[in-house]
């Protein structure tokens, strides 16, 4: 079959004595010819200016995951000793340690977010100032606020005598801070309470200790980042951070919906200037001479 | 987040902490550390500041409960010294006593020595980190670390890794130019052809 057809097609180009196309049979020069004067011709789409097909890329649901099976894995005390060499010489309360928790999670989808008190506390520069009448200023003053009281904080406040950076109200003072007029002072730099910011509180205990120790964290791009302690930390203090830090997000994660999923993947240690350490969850260093008591001297 | 092979190479480069100039063990009279000198690097403290920076973290790394605090100031025209201190031969002296924490705004100035202890100190301005890291070893007797054989084979990996890092950098780059060159001449082209359009 093949054979008689490669036959007819030669025989068929024999045949073609003429031109296919017809062509301008003149002696003036072909780029003189008027261009109405040639026949139409209209060019095959075939080659030239066709678009090549896009690529599809695959669209991934979730976000990548590594295997984790040949990855180096270290200790807390070890990670620690690694990045307290890493931070020598910087000021322990300036340098951070913090823990980046990778999941297993969708692109799209619910994602963990909340507030946690730490055992102990990263953020040490928090001073607040607490308006309530003056027989609460003693108990206030007990929960650790700098500046407490009714009148005699307006004045202060007035006289540009601030020291606080965080400011709340006793609902009972409500109306007192209202008729001060201190909206142009404490507005501009954001210290004025309101109900919107929950920093007017009938409660002045829980608001003063969220204030004080709670900070937020949220999953972004499938990964929940905090900082969990400063460089002066000892190896005990920052294992408490990070097991309530775990906890609290494990915590989190069961809450969400049975429509998703998330897992932890990979919980790794890092600090300010350092390097990351994929963490395996154990405590003592790996080094025989080296103590966690070894890992907390002045920095 | 950062993947984890790229994670691994730069954690591969840890074998830098824990080897190189300035991994060395401190006898155990040495009870703490003390530098201090100025944020900049003019008028000599450019030695200090690499010392700080490169022997520092490895002595740290091997001496970890030896408290090492650096005093930085604003103050260029300051001192740039070292100071070390060792315990009396039979005194006990109190761990961490009175050391203040690192600065940079040069208030943790060194500590007058604790009962029992000596100072020895060492002048760092205008000196080269090697020199400085040098005189440190012998005034204070620190025995240098040597890499384990492991160690040497993984520094070879990491040495290698780089080198294949050049050639594949230099490929990219020629890429990347030759890609932006053509960009260059078809917007100079496209512009042409419109400055002429518009001349019509």
């Amino acid at each position: 079959m093949a054979s008689t057809t490669r036959c007819l097609a030669s025989l068929a180009r024999l045949s073609l004595s003429a031109p296919a196309r017809p062509t301008v049979v003149s002696t003036i020069p072909k780029f003189l010819v008027p261009s109405v004067a040639a026949p139409f011709v209209r060019h095959a789409g075939a080659g030239g200016m066709r678009k090549k097909p896009v690529k599809k890329k695959k669209a991934y649901k979730t976000f990548r995951s590594y295997d984790m099976s040949d990855v180096e894995t270290y200790s807390l005390c070890d990670a620690m000793r690694y990045l307290r060499a890493f931070e020598v010489g910087q000021p322990p309360t300036v340098s951070k340690y913090e823990l980046h928790v990778k999941l297993k999670t969708n692109k799209s989808g619910p994602v963990v977010r909340n507030r946690i008190i730490l055992p102990f506390p990263v953020k040490t520069d928090t001073r607040i100032g607490v308006i309530c009448p003056e027989e609460l200023a003693a108990e206030a003053q007990q929960l650790g606020a700098v500046a407490v009281g009714e009148e005699s904080l307006f004045q202060a406040i007035r006289e540009g005598n601030i020291r606080f950076n965080k400011l709340i109200c006793h609902a009972d003072s409500q109306d007192a801070l209202k008729k001060a007029n201190l909206g142009k002072i404490l507005g501009p730099k954001g210290l004025m309470p309101s109900a919107k910011t929950k920093t007017i509180t009938s409660d002045i205990k829980a608001t003063v200790k969220e204030l004080i120790g709670a900070d937020e964290y949220r999953e972004r791009n499938g990964v929940v980042r905090m900082a969990v302690g400063q460089l002066g930390f000892t190896p005990k203090m920052l294992s408490d951070n990070v097991k309530s830090l775990m906890s609290s997000l494990k915590h989190d994660m069961a809450k969400l919906d049975d429509s998703t999923t998330k897992a932890l993947d990979d919980v790794v240690l890092s600090s300010t200037h350092g390097p990351a350490f994929s963490l395996n969850g154990t405590f003592a260093p790996t080094d025989e001479a080296i103590t966690p008591e070894h890992l907390q001297s002045v920095m | 987040m950062v993947g984890v092979i790229r994670r691994m190479n730069k954690l591969n480069a840890l074998l830098g902490v824990r080897n190189g100039p300035g991994a060395a063990i401190l006898p155990s009279e040495v009870t703490r550390i003390h530098l201090e000198f100025a944020h900049k690097f003019n008028d000599g403290h450019m030695g200090p500041r690499k010392f700080w920076r490169e022997a520092l973290p490895r002595l740290k790394f091997w001496n970890p409960a030896v408290p090492m605090v650096v005093n930085r100031s604003h103050d260029q025209s300051g001192p740039a010294t070292l100071s070390l201190y060792f315990r009396e031969p039979g005194a006990t002296v109190q761990p961490d006593s009175a050391m203040p924490s690192s600065s940079t705004e040069g208030d943790a100035k060194a500590p007058p020595p604790a009962e029992g202890e000596i100072v020895v100190t060492i002048d760092m301005k205008h000196r080269r980190s090697d020199m400085i890291l040098k005189d440190f070893l012998a005034k204070s007797g620190a025995v240098p670390v040597k890499p384990t054989p492991q160690e040497e084979s993984l520094m070879r990996d990491v040495q290698e890794l780089e080198e294949r890092g050049k050639v594949d950098r230099e490929r990219v780059k020629k890429m990347i130019d030759h890609e932006k060159r053509e960009k260059a001449l078809m917007a100079q082209a496209h512009s042409e052809a419109a400055a002429i359009k518009a001349a019509l």
